[in-house]
């Protein structure tokens, strides 16, 4: 008989690896592990991971799971054949989409096809105007002729998107029952549920890609709960979606849309923990990947989000943590255009063929490369030792980039780093210069395998005066995934004056809205009043388009207090942003959200990796940008820096998996919790 | 100027590129009308301190090419007179090469004292004033008619608002709350911008910014010099003939392009063109070359971030005066059909030297403006509808639909955005793939809008052009597209269709239904050639009937239980028929 459960484990699935985190809440003790991840067999990879900690899996209390499945098939397009129901005289929204196009000179354009083709989308009699009112009743046995003929035409699920089902959802429920009676197997997504928002082809988009992904999805988590239950672990399984919570593998495969930003999701609530605990409200989140550089916002103790997306050129409408992608990581290539400039990314040598000191057929120069040669890297300690980097074949490899700008190798080593460097400024000041956001009012977090060897540099870039980097930082976006609360949503379109006459209203969509996401809460066994609500509404001055989100007191029911409250913050948001707004302009309600939270109990932070030998420190040539020399560099293992402890730049951190680099002029101490604090020194 | 070294260059030039990014969104996400912030019918570039582009981020291409010449208008209006704070505003068509509402807003910036650069931000404004609501008027007969013309006017100066100049706009344009909320979301976008080049001068030193930008635009010319000379030599030539002015019915509406590439040289000539129009179809002499100009550089570098550089090297021979460059102050107000025409002629030429990079023809544009001046209870509104057609083929694709053509990123207003704004209810808003040409490929479709007019009292005005001589037309034996047309009243004995453009319906009954259809784009290569299993998805969905997939692509399609399969054998009699019947004729 083994003891009580004890163990609470975290798996991120990856593009190249599969990241473990598992912590023993007896002991405190925190473990990580990697395995590389084959996409043929996750299911079977995911228990050999946890079977390599060497536990019993009867002791595993609960599992967190980040996962890549939905997104990869969106991305590859492989899903159900999906039948779509609108309303007369609308089924080729979802093919003609807006008509944009956003490389306006590409006059070959063309959009991706659309999700389910127009055979496969009827028209049903019923009407509903903005105002909520029923002009035309659904006609229900035009519902029943619709889903027989889908049906017949071999469908796996159907969606059902009515106009204006945000401002009434009553037939979109009438016409799920009747599809439920006559065709008890066929998964149904309704708009309502999905996107409860406006503009009918985002929305028509977001509740299509569901019904696409829903057979995907659950079959993938049917299968790991079988090969789990397999394994004798009877531990629930809870999966990261794209809004930063978790929620239930039961509601991941009737909601699957809501976990396609699962991925880079693990990592900033990671940061937003770790930072309440070192008491930062402002952080900056960058993660180094081989591809991408990824950057997320956290201001005043609040992740910043967005709420919609695109993927493979489809909308997403839903809630989704603010993350912004750019080509640049440690696989980016180097290259010259047309004009013989360099250029850095956004194609990627990934992991294979890699870098070209990876040896493995990678011949175009990348960042490692550059990094290898400016000394920044140890040919030696790759992943801690276990690969060995060719120097000379990078050399090489940049020596012949140089040759074409008149640089020479050191030269040419540095301008691929810095060009890397300013495109990764040129993101973080899209999510705050851009929204009147000072960065020398954050600090930087950065993890992923590259995080440590750029992060000094952009923030030099931008002013930002201390740069952190965490213990693990190449398996922090598990250890995050780990940290993150059961979190629910809902949101409700619902255009009217932000006006007292109108507060009853907004109080009772919110109340119905608060007493759906709660129950789901509960439904995790959350005792009520443990769990957390946050109301916003998103404002905007009448005549405007878009909006502004807010936060609304979800205790208060003082209406006139609600109203001066809430106009206070829009129009002071409203001026940071754009310089201008008016106290006095009528303001407009358009959109109702409301999330509740069941926080769950912080882990410890991960600490270094065992069995990983420990390595005297050393001193080697080292090439910084800026001051134009080489200078003799310490070298120190990441275990050698005791809290507290002070070394003064230029000095090199190594540990497994991650090398952080500390220019000249910069210096860094360890913290109680294990981070690196790296500071410009006065 | 400093010598700079590449990797710096190249900082600073993707700076610019996504400072003028960020101008862009903080006008989409201030602006009031649904024409910038859904439709993005704007324009964001910053200047040199002389008018030469360094960076842009448009809406549509045809505002790329404006704000050069604007600026350098300024500057020769105000001999460079500026100070720190200034914000002008010009929509002079003379100056801008667009039409009245296409309104300019433009800041210079200064650092340590000195004028370094101009940041601009072109948007369509809902309504200038003028004789038809929100603009585009299809009979004004001089410019003066067509609603307020600034002139380089400082709105602010030197930090401090001209009171006058902004009561007078909200005096004489129809909703002033609307263009009063662009006007600020447009110097909001300025500020951002000029923001960003002061911080990157501050950062790398203002001699090294300038050095940088000249340094890009010089190497970016001399890849655009390398672009040309890889293409063969010769002469290209084509005309298109738009139907009317909308004023003279007598007039000969011709536009005429040659393109002679020689060597790294290319030279436009219009010679041949109509002379004047008295009605408002003239386009502007400097959009003429603007929209050529941005033409070729999305043929030949659709990718690369635009600059100054992308068209130094043009040669233009654009007699004056003509309908390709009229005086002022002829009316101008429906310039965009010729733009298309334009622009169809650039992709008719270059098809035969690039076809992998331009479309065959598309629809020429179209559109509806319901509007109601009197107050009603509710506010007066202006309506702009701009439903897209279809595109033209591609050599290796059929064509697209719902896009406007050639010009850009004009996203259409979603049907649940409009019926909250306007009293208008949508009935449908569907494919009409009839009037898309066959081909290959075929041409993209184009797209029926059942509007209903849900109050009294309502006027129209409906756009259409290239009804007889049309853009659509096939490449390689595609066949052309049809052009689009509306209907008052559908489906009722009252009925009735509009085949050309009319100024004025109304005033209309609640309950009154305008049916919009698009024109199509033509398709590329024989119908007959069509792949079968193309024209069976075609069936299928219900975008071709079975008789026609004979008549037109020669292929026959049987029903089976729950769908549709290929007849093979008699698709090949078909097809053998085709080709015996067509070695007949030559």
């Amino acid at each position: 008989m083994s003891a009580e459960p004890h163990i609470r484990m975290a798996v991120d699935v990856g593009g190249t690896f599969i990241d473990f985190v598992l912590v023993d809440e007896r002991t405190g003790e925190v473990r990580i592990e990697k395995i590389p991840s084959l996409p043929d067999s996750l299911a079977e990879q995911f228990v050999t991971g946890i079977s390599s900690f060497g536990i019993e899996t009867g002791e595993i209390r609960q599992i967190f799971h980040g996962m890549t499945v939905a997104v990869n098939a969106l991305i590859q397009e492989r899903g159900a054949r999906v039948g779509l129901i609108t309303t007369r005289g609308f089924r080729d929204v979802l093919e003609m989409g807006r008509g944009g196009r956003s490389p306006v000179y590409d006059f070959v354009w063309r959009g991706p096809p659309p999700i389910v083709p127009r055979y496969l989308r009827r028209e049903i009699c019923e009407r509903i105007t903005f105002r909520g009112e029923v002009i035309t009743p659904v006609d229900l046995e035009d519902v029943d002729r619709a889903a027989d003929y889908l049906v017949s035409q071999g469908v796996e699920a159907i969606s059902v998107v009515f106009l204006h089902a945000y401002a009434n959802s009553t037939h979109e429920v009438q016409a799920r029952s009747r599809l439920i009676s006559r065709h008890p197997n066929i998964p149904v997504s309704v708009s309502h549920e999905i996107a409860c928002v406006w503009r009918e082809y985002e929305r028509a988009s977001t509740t299509a890609l569901n019904s696409f992904l829903q057979p995907t999805v659950s079959s993938y988590l049917e299968k790991l709960l079988q090969n789990l239950s397999a394994a004798r672990c009877v531990a629930p399984i809870a999966i990261m979606q794209s809004n930063g919570g978790v929620a239930s593998a039961q509601t991941a495969s009737k909601k699957p849309i809501r976990t396609v930003m699962s991925g880079p999701a693990g990592g900033v609530i990671g940061a937003r923990t770790l930072c309440q605990r070192l008491e930062f409200k402002n952080v900056i989140c960058t993660d180094v990947g081989g591809t991408t550089y990824d950057v997320a916002i956290i201001e005043d103790g609040r992740i910043i989000e967005r709420s919609d997306t695109h993927i493979a050129g489809r909308p997403i409408a839903g809630s989704l943590i603010d993350v912004t992608s750019v080509g640049a990581g440690g696989g980016s290539i180097a290259w010259l255009d047309h004009r013989e400039g360099l250029q850095v990314g956004p194609q990627s040598a990934g992991a294979t063929p890699g870098p070209v000191c990876f040896s493995r057929g990678g011949t175009q120069p990348t960042t490692t490369d550059a990094h290898l040669v400016l000394g920044q890297l140890d040919p030696d300690y790759f992943l801690g030792g276990r690969m060995r980097l060719d120097v000379s074949a990078a050399t090489t490899a940049i020596e012949r980039i140089g040759q074409g700008l008149k640089l020479d190798t050191l030269a040419a080593a540095h301008g691929i780093v810095s060009i890397a460097e300013s495109n990764m400024a040129n993101a973080i000041r899209s999510k705050t210069v851009a929204r009147g956001l000072d960065p020398r009012d954050f600090v930087m977090l950065a993890y992923g395998g590259g995080g440590g060897l750029f992060a000094c540099a952009v923030a030099d870039e931008l002013s930002i005066r201390k740069v952190i980097i965490p213990p693990a930082p190449a398996n922090f976006s598990a250890w995050g995934i780990l940290t993150s609360d059961y979190v629910e949503d809902e949101v409700r379109t619902r255009v009217l004056p932000f006006a007292l006459e109108h507060m009853d209203e907004v109080l009772e969509v919110l109340l119905e809205l608060q007493s759906r996401t709660v129950a789901s809460i509960r439904g995790y066994g959350f005792e009520e009043q443990g769990i957390e609500v946050v109301w916003r509404l998103d404002l905007r001055f009448s005549g405007q388009e878009y909006t502004l989100t807010i936060d609304l007191d979800s205790q208060s029911r003082d209406r006139a207090a609600m109203i001066d409250r809430g106009r206070t913050l829009f129009v002071d948001q409203h001026r940071r942003l754009y310089g201008h707004g008016d106290a006095e302009t009528p303001i407009e309600l358009v959109s109702l959200r409301c999330r509740a939270i069941g926080h769950i109990q912080v882990p410890p932070l991960a600490g270094p990796r065992r069995g990983v030998a420990p390595r005297e420190n050393r001193q080697r040539l080292v090439h910084f940008n800026g001051s134009g020399r080489s200078l003799m560099t310490q070298i120190m293992q990441r275990d050698a820096l005791q809290p507290g402890m002070r070394v003064e730049g230029p000095v090199i951190v190594e540990e497994w998996t991650t090398t952080t680099v500390i220019p000249p002029r910069w210096n860094v101490t360890a913290d109680k919790f294990g981070s690196l604090i790296i500071e410009p020194t006065t | 100027l400093p010598a700079v070294d590449v990797v710096r260059m190249e900082i600073i030039r993707n700076l610019m590129v996504s400072a003028t990014g960020e101008m862009a969104d903080t006008l989409v996400r201030t602006a009031y009308s649904s024409l910038l912030y859904d439709d993005k019918d704007f324009g964001a570039a910053i200047m040199s301190a002389s008018g030469d582009m360094w960076a842009e981020t448009p809406g549509v291409i045809v505002f790329s090419r404006t704000f050069p010449g604007i600026v350098r208008a300024g500057i020769a209006r105000w001999k460079g007179r500026f100070s720190e704070g200034d914000v002008l505003v010009a929509n002079d068509p003379f100056d801008t090469g667009t039409h009245i509402s296409d309104t300019s807003i433009y800041m210079p910036v200064f650092v340590e004292g000195q004028l370094v650069a101009f940041c601009g931000m072109a948007a369509h404004w809902a309504d200038v004033g003028g004789k038809a609501a929100g603009g585009w008027c299809p009979d004004t007969t001089d410019m003066f008619q067509e609603g307020l013309c600034f002139r380089h006017q400082k709105i602010i100066e030197a930090g401090t608002l001209n009171q006058g100049l902004w009561d007078l706009i909200a005096d004489n344009v129809r909703v002033p709350v609307t263009v009063h909320g662009d006007l600020q979301a447009q110097i909001a976008a300025c500020a951002r911008g000029a923001d960003r080049v002061r911080t990157a001068c501050a950062k790398y030193g203002r001699q090294t910014v300038l050095a940088a930008m000249d340094r890009i635009i010089h190497m970016t010319d001399l890849s655009m010099r390398a672009a040309i000379g890889s293409l063969p030599d010769g002469e290209y030539s084509g005309s298109i003939r738009l139907d009317e002015d909308g004023v003279n019915p007598h007039g000969d509406f011709l536009a005429c392009l040659r393109v002679t590439i020689c060597g790294e040289r290319v030279i436009f000539s219009t010679r041949g063109s109509a002379p004047v129009a008295r009605g408002p179809v003239n386009l502007p002499e400097p959009c003429t070359r603007g929209i050529l100009a941005s033409s070729l550089k999305g043929i030949l570098m659709p990718f690369d971030a635009t600059n100054e550089g992308h068209t130094k090297c043009l040669e233009f021979d654009i007699p004056s005066p003509s309908i390709l460059s009229p005086p002022r102050p002829a009316p101008t107000d429906s310039y965009g059909y010729l733009v298309v025409c334009l622009m169809e002629l650039m992709f008719r030429c270059f098809a035969k030297i690039v076809p992998h990079r331009c479309p065959a023809g598309g629809y020429q544009l179209s559109g509806a403006t319901i509007s109601r001046t009197e107050e009603q209870g509710d506010h007066p509104f202006v309506m702009i509808d701009t439903t897209h057609g279809g595109n033209g083929a591609l050599f290796n694709h059929d064509g697209i639909t719902n896009q406007l053509v050639g010009n850009g990123d004009l996203p259409t207003v979603p049907t649940e955005v409009l019926e909250t704004r306007y009293p208008v209810r949508i009935d449908c808003i569907e494919y009409a793939p009839e009037v898309g040409g066959a081909g290959k490929f075929r041409g993209g479709m184009g797209v029926r809008k059942d509007l209903r007019l849900i109050e009294n009292g309502c006027f129209l005005v409906y756009n259409i052009e290239n009804t007889k001589d049309p853009t659509a037309v096939g490449v390689d034996g595609g066949s052309t597209a049809l052009p689009g047309y509306a209907v008052l009243n559908p489906d009722t004995p009252s009925r009735r269709i509009f085949n050309r453009a009319a100024p004025t319906i109304g005033p209309l009954p609640g309950g009154t239904v305008f049916r919009i259809v698009t024109g199509g784009g033509g398709g590329w290569g024989i119908p007959f050639d069509r792949d079968p299993l193309a024209v069976l998805a075609d069936v299928r969905d219900e975008f071709l009937d079975p008789q026609r997939a004979e008549e037109l692509y020669g292929v026959a399609v049987v029903r089976i239980v729950n769908g549709w399969d290929l007849d093979t054998r008699r698709t090949q009699q078909l097809r053998a028929q085709q080709v015996t019947m067509s070695s007949f004729k030559h």
